[in-house]
């Protein structure tokens, strides 16, 4: 009997704590599992420079905050077949948008000159460019499934993974909550 | 002191008294001083007219009135000399008045100054008879605007002084009140009211008998009755009409109900931006007052009824009742849900009824005549009458009583006269915020209460905007969205927080932001609010997108995939208004701006890369941008037709064409190696073939004549476009490296697999060269010619037989063509079209120019039967006389033939009544087409066919039409082409850079627009060399500094 | 006039008293439909629009919370068409405001959430206000906090109807609505606030709340406040005012 080939799993980081990314891998003896059902091609856990092509699924956390976050969400819809968004942050933008009643000069001025304690400075290079808000994934691409949470439970990633790789579309009733 | 009127003989001296000032004896002069007559300057007119006739001591009884309707016409004068009719005098002005007083004092009304007479008044619940006389001046009922309208409601406003109750009674006022009193029957008023259906006018058209059966059956301490004034539709203003020009109407009809549903209080929710209306009901109060008719023991009959007025601060939403009710209870104007309706729980908590102020019009009316007097008008389940304040782009504006059940054509166009400025009617929403657009197809609805709910609008309290093709419809829906999202109270969540975000989605259509998804969200979001909103505010908030989305959703999918407003309204998706209606989209303002810093070179670079024909188009381009062009408003139009021509004919044949031509193939992107057939070497073929050349295909230029050019080379005139210009234009196309293939008609020579096997992709353009089959005795006899070939045989330098008198029939280009080319040949022309000048679709300096080298029009006949000389050549032509009946789908008055035959001696017929495109070679290829045939149908957006790889455009998918829109379809389906064969958008990879003055001239030139110079027409008519001559440096020069730049932003 | 009367009830036939509103009869079968501006022992005012039915016979949608039930009413309190109008609604509650639930003091207590747990909300499809609003700390013991309210103005009923104080109100009007303290003064300086903290209590989401919680901690007792109303208001048998 001959293996299924492994789907490949990309992951990203945009705007968000990384706490999705945490209890991703609070999934227990199921990332064995996992281990020999997928290969994770792209994302924080592993070492990949470039965003691969032809992606399977692709879990973002975090919302959209700057223009490196658009472009990474693009990139990562173009490459991919099921984009999930993975948390409130990606879903709702929660924390990350209580910036969003300000305008982005006058809150880095806030943070980086008012609130400095030494060296007070807007960083103008090699920092990604902020957008006016951070906003939720699916009002710049199109999302095939939000799993919300703060963060989504351990439980719930792992029912949507595996519920995936059988080929079904998961039912988050009964694992997630919205908000 | 005034008597209390409490008998009849009272009431009839009232009565008299009223008729001594309606009928003096002197000359009796009233001024329209409604709100509109004010607005136009009536209080002066009055000022002069009470100045003068004190000055001149002439004794005329002066007096002031409401409008009568016609508000273009204001300020309105009613001039009644003893025993002559009354007549109305239209837009006087203050200094009109000596001149005018001087003829009335000789006893002569000046027929110039007079919109219309009347002879006797039907004022319903009585008649006024004036007098007979002034033949010249026409009957008001023969006047367009007041034509079919029938003055129930307005039965008064106009004739009567609202200032006088008794010129109110005069006309039969309070005998509805005074026959309640007497007969003492409140359930037979009713049983009346219900058996003439009479329906609210506030717009939801509840029956106004069973509300009152509701109020008088409900059983307490106090009841209210309510008038709704609060009228704050944009657009509307009947209410105010109404109030202002015949208060006691509405109070009698207050009064009335008070009597039969036992309410005792009447208050009246005036908006306090009518100040005119708030102090005409109060003075005609205190009036009623005075006269024992309101009050305590009115009529000397024992029953007390007051009205209170109250004046409401101008929210829209308290227009709803509940909500009213709560403004008047000194809350906050939220409406409340229903049930509890307020004839259960209304006022404070008691039962209370609530009329629009024209439903209490109709009270008197049906009271005095009868139920079955009522039902004669209007429509078996909306009689009687409607006002609307018929408003936007019409000739006439104003308000207007017509029976309910009256087509919206008859407003359109009988009434309203039609489109102004010759556009084209687009649309009319009725029914203000809370209603619908309804389309110009549609315009045969009658409008009532049900049809127009079927089409997604409603009748409301009567506004009727007329637009036309400058208004863009989403931008009108964002408008009223804008207007309910303001509006609303924010007490429920659909209506606050929906009608935001319906908002937000309709501007970023508006701004060119909008996903295909944004429809479908708007769409959903529409119908939630609609259905789910506490009061009707909501409830009816979405039904003008609703309503726009039905009708004109090509227009919003234009702004989301095409990012285009057609209408040119939505400024973020044009450069110019004049970009944005030229079918190639030139940058304008950038190669006037080029010329004007007299870059020459840049200039023409600029207008070539826009359009690769410009010294063509610079002669025959219908020129759209001149209806756009906002210097018009100031005087007219920037030339920018000749322009552009100028500055091709100034490179054209001089050693700059050589380096230029380099510049533009210099901007050539690398080879692609994709090949690209185009079928038909005529304007859209060759500006497909021009810039996929440019973007790095190659192409082949497939056509069926044994040159390129198409309409351009062999159906234009050589006076209009010489062919050496032509060769020019083709060869910068060659010298782009386009192959053409010539003397190979695909379909007979070329299969469409074989063309398909050898190319990624096949543009098919071909042009209308077959003639439109027409019905006609005679077309076979020798001597009868189709326009077209006869052109295409002329170019060729073939021989023609043609006679000495040429009958041309038709009205477009191809006709006028005809005719001036006849002309050359030696023959006296004569032009035959169905309809009236202003109809004709021919560029109009061409038909002008026709005429001045001796071509003949007849308008208004349609060719009957070509008549036989016996040897099968033509004797002459039979022509039936048309007159103009009704207006047809394109907005024009159709030709009705009469029985009047004009014959026309000749021995030449050309027809030019409308050719297609021969789609012989499309049977069986995978091409579907569309309308019965005559056209293929593609992609609106793509231009695809439904065969992959297969696009079209032109002629081929629009039917007939002019070298600029064939252009425009070429360079599309280029760009649309490029996309689909690399997956990426080059198209702005073409241009350079072009940097040029980008500040608003301060003082643009005050010159006038420059002409072209022409031969005088009899040389011109000898010749078929081209006569007309391109602007002097100097010219163009001026006609640049013309140009206001609109393309500049305040935020760039 | 018997007490009881029979209604159908997405098609099976319940009882109810005369005089309940068709919200309170589904409540008292069990039938779930949600509400959130409806509290017991308060008037209602059929603004949050989440709990309208359809009513065989009446061609538009009817607010269950004040559209009285009558013998032989047959009500759909579910089908796809409400459960996507519901749905819609929330969404737009959600966009309206701030509500930023990860740290909200009601995280997790709250009936917003809960209706879009229930109602299957996963996302919201319109493009969020992001609205700039005030939190208003000047009272010792409460908050109100804008950037959470859905205007549902069960504070404001709480406070004239059942602590007869009338504190609060609504200022502004359209997508500017707000609550607002006496003549939109703050809190901490109300003249008339008798410090009772009803209006806390009755609060669907985390507007208003105690000092001193943080995320998630602020749990109402809802219980109490309608103890009191039905002591204190008139009530109709089902509950409502």
């Amino acid at each position: 009997m001959t293996k299924a080939p492994k789907a490949r799993l990309a992951t990203a980081w945009l705007d968000g704590c990384s706490g999705c990314h945490m209890s991703l891998l609070d999934v227990d003896e199921l990332l064995l599992t996992l281990a020999d059902r997928v290969t994770i091609v792209f994302g924080p856990l592993v070492d990949a420079q470039h965003f691969p092509e032809s992606v399977d699924v692709a879990l973002i956390e975090g919302a959209v905050s700057s223009q490196d976050d658009l472009r990474l969400a693009q990139t990562v819809r173009e490459n991919s077949k099921f984009v999930i968004a993975l948390g409130d942050c990606a879903v709702t933008s929660n924390v990350p948008s209580m910036r969003n009643s300000i305008a982005p000069t006058r809150l880095l001025e806030r943070v980086y000159i008012a609130g400095a304690d030494t060296q007070p400075g807007v960083p103008l290079e090699n920092v990604p460019k902020l957008l006016r808000a951070a906003i939720p994934l699916h009002e710049v691409i199109k999302v095939d499934l939000h799993v919300p949470g703060c963060p989504p439970s351990a439980a719930a990633i792992a029912h949507v993974l595996t519920e995936l790789l059988d080929g079904r579309k998961p039912d988050l009733s009964a694992v997630a909550k919205f908000g | 002191m005034t008597q209390r009127i409490n008998d009849l003989s009272s009431f009839n001296a009232a009565r008299a008294a009223g008729l001594r000032k309606l009928i003096p004896g002197v000359p009796r002069i009233a001024i329209g001083m409604g709100t509109c007559g004010m607005g136009n300057g009536a209080e002066a007119v009055y000022h002069a007219f009470a100045d003068s006739i004190h000055n001149l001591g002439l004794g005329f009884h002066l007096t002031r009135t409401g409008c009568f309707g016609f508000c273009a016409e204001e300020p309105l004068v009613n001039v009644l000399l003893p025993g002559q009719p009354l007549v109305v005098l239209r837009r006087i002005q203050a200094s009109d008045v000596p001149a005018l007083l001087d003829h009335l004092a000789a006893g002569r009304i000046p027929a110039e100054l007079a919109l219309c007479k009347i002879e006797d008044w039907d004022h319903i619940t009585a008649t006024i008879k004036y007098g007979v006389g002034q033949p010249d001046i026409p009957h008001w009922h023969e006047v367009p605007f007041f034509k079919g309208q029938k003055k129930i409601v307005l039965r008064n406003c106009g004739l009567i002084s609202p200032l006088e109750i008794e010129e109110y009674i005069a006309v039969g006022g309070y005998q509805a009140l005074y026959e309640v009193l007497i007969d003492a029957k409140p359930e037979a008023v009713i049983e009346q009211l219900k058996a003439a259906k009479l329906r609210g006018r506030g717009g939801a058209g509840y029956q106004t008998g069973l509300k009152w059966e509701m109020l008088r059956k409900a059983k307490a301490e106090r009841k209210f009755l309510i008038s709704n004034a609060d009228e704050g539709d944009p657009g509307a203003y009947m209410n105010r009409n109404e109030i202002e020009g015949d208060p006691h109407s509405m109070i009698e009809g207050m009064i009335i109900a008070g009597y039969v549903t036992g309410a005792t209080e009447g208050l009246l929710y005036v908006r306090a931006e009518y100040p005119l209306a708030v102090h005409r009901l109060q003075q005609a109060m205190d009036q009623a007052r005075e006269y024992g008719l309101l009050g305590r023991d009115i009529l000397g009959r024992g029953f007390n009824f007051d009205i209170a007025l109250v004046e409401g601060a101008g929210a829209f939403v308290c227009g709803e009742e509940t909500a009213l009710i709560r403004s008047l209870e000194g809350r906050a104007g939220r409406p409340t849900p229903r049930p509890p309706y307020p004839a259960e729980k209304g006022l404070f908590g008691y039962p209370t009824n609530i009329n629009n102020v024209e439903t209490w019009y109709n009270v008197a009316p049906i009271v005095v005549k009868g139920a079955a007097w009522f039902t004669e008008t209007g429509s078996p389940k909306s009689p009687g009458t409607k006002v609307f304040s018929l408003v936007g782009k019409v000739q006439n504006t104003g308000l207007v009583e017509m029976p309910l059940g009256t087509p919206l054509k008859t407003f359109v166009y009988d009434i309203g006269g039609g489109a102004t400025h010759g556009k084209a009617v687009k649309a009319v929403q009725t029914g203000g915020p809370s209603g619908g657009t309804i389309p110009q197809e549609m315009f045969d609805t009658p409008v009532d209460y049900e049809t127009l709910a079927q089409l997604g609008s409603i009748m409301g309290s009567g506004g009727m905007v007329v637009m036309d093709e400058d208004n863009c419809m989403v931008d009108v829906a964002r408008y009223f969205v804008e207007f309910t999202h303001s509006e609303s109270c924010g007490k429920c969540t659909p209506c606050r927080a929906g009608l935001d975000q319906a908002l937000r989605i309709l501007n970023r259509f508006t701004h060119g932001e909008a996903t295909d998804s944004d429809l479908d969200t708007l769409d959903e979001l529409s119908r939630m609010i609609r259905d789910m909103s506490l009061c009707g505010l909501g409830q009816s908030a979405p039904n003008p997108v609703l309503t726009s989305m039905r009708h004109f959703r090509r227009e919003f999918e234009d702004h989301v995939r095409a990012h285009r407003c057609r209408a040119g309204v939505c400024e973020e998706l044009a450069l110019s208004p004049c970009e944005n209606s030229c079918p190639l989209h030139m940058n304008i303002p950038r190669f006037l701006q080029l010329l004007k810093e007299d870059r020459l070179e840049d200039a023409f670079l600029s207008v070539v890369l826009d359009n690769p024909l410009p010294a063509s188009t610079g002669r025959v381009c219908q020129h759209p941008c001149d209806n756009r062009c906002r210097r018009s408003a100031i005087d007219d139009a920037v030339n920018m037709r000749e322009v552009h021509r100028y500055i091709a004919d100034s490179i054209y044949g001089t050693p700059r064409y050589e380096a230029l031509i380099g510049r533009v193939v210099e901007r050539r992107l690398p080879p692609t190696g994709r090949k690209v057939a185009v079928v038909g070497a005529g304007p859209a073929g060759l500006s497909c073939a021009y810039y996929c050349a440019l973007l790095g295909h190659e192409v082949t230029v497939y056509d069926s004549n044994a040159e390129a050019g198409g309409m351009l080379r062999y159906a234009l005139p050589d006076y209009r476009l010489p062919v050496e210009i032509i060769q020019h234009e083709l060869e910068l196309i060659r010298r782009l490296g386009v192959q053409f293939v010539f003397n190979t008609m695909v379909g007979r020579d070329l299969t469409l697999n074989e063309l398909d096997a050898a190319h990624d992709v096949v543009f098919l353009s071909i042009g209308t060269w077959k003639e439109s089959w027409v019905y006609l005795a005679g077309t076979e006899l020798r001597g009868v010619l189709h326009a077209l070939p006869f052109l295409e045989s002329v170019n060729k330098d073939e021989t023609t037989p043609l006679g000495r008198n040429v009958v041309v029939i038709g009205g477009g280009n191809a006709a006028i063509d005809s005719a001036r080319t006849a002309l050359r040949l030696g023959a006296n022309v004569t032009i035959v079209y169905r309809r009236e000048r202003k109809d004709m679709p021919a560029i109009r300096e061409e038909t002008e120019a026709a005429e001045a080298e001796g071509a003949k029009i007849v308008f208004l006949a349609a060719p009957h039967r070509i008549v036989d000389d016996g040897s099968g050549g033509i004797q002459a032509i039979e022509c039936v006389k048309t007159t103009l009946g009704e207006f047809d789908r394109s907005g024009r008055r159709r030709p009705v033939p009469t029985d009047e035959i004009l014959r026309v001696a000749c021995d030449t017929v050309i027809l030019a009544v409308g050719e297609t495109v021969d789609l012989d070679f499309v049977k069986a290829s995978g091409l579907r087409l569309k309308e019965g045939g005559t056209m293929l149908e593609v992609d609106r957006h793509t231009l695809l066919t439904s065969r992959p790889n297969f696009y079209a455009g032109g002629d081929l998918i629009t039917g007939a039409s002019n070298v600029s829109n064939a252009m425009g379809w070429g360079k599309k389906a280029a760009r649309t082409i490029d996309q689909a064969l690399m997956d990426d958008y080059r198209w702005p990879l073409i241009w350079p850079e072009f940097h040029y003055g980008m500040t608003v001239p301060a003082h643009p030139s005050n010159a006038g627009r420059h002409h072209t110079r022409e031969l005088d027409p009899a040389e011109r008519a000898a010749t078929f060399a081209e006569t007309t001559f391109p602007l002097a440096p100097v010219e163009a020069m001026e006609e640049t500094c013309r140009c206001l730049r609109c393309d500049i932003r305040a935020d760039h | 006039m018997p007490n009881r009367i029979s209604i159908r009830i997405d098609g099976e036939l319940v009882q109810a008293e005369r005089g309940q509103t068709i919200f309170e009869a589904a409540q008292a079968n069990n039938r779930f439909i949600p509400g959130l501006c409806q509290f017991k022992g308060l008037s209602t005012v059929g603004a949050c629009r989440l709990c309208v039915v359809e009513v065989q016979g009446v061609n538009r949608l009817l607010p269950s919370c004040t559209t009285p039930a009558q013998d032989g009413m047959a009500v759909i309190t579910r089908s796809a068409k409400l459960n996507d109008y519901r749905r819609q609604a929330l969404e737009l509650l959600f966009a309206e405001k701030n509500h930023v639930c990860a740290v909200c003091v009601s995280n997790n207590h709250c009936e917003l959430q809960a209706y879009a747990q229930r109602l299957g909300v996963t996302n919201v499809r319109y493009a969020y206000r992001y609205p700039r609003l005030k939190v208003d700390m000047s009272h010792p013991r409460f908050v109100i906090d804008h950037n959470r309210c859905v205007l549902c103005t069960r504070c404001v009923r709480v406070c004239n109807e059942v602590e007869g104080a009338y504190v609060w109100g609504v200022a502004g009007r359209g997508i500017g609505s707000r609550i607002a303290c006496e003549m939109d003064r703050d809190w901490g300086k109300a003249s008339a606030c008798t410090n009772c903290g009803k209006c806390v209590q009755v609060c669907p989401t985390g507007a208003l709340a105690e000092k001193g919680f943080a995320a998630e901690e602020m749990v109402k007792r809802q219980d109490l406040v309608e103890r009191l109303a039905t002591i204190r208001g008139t009530m109709n048998p089902g509950g409502s005012r």
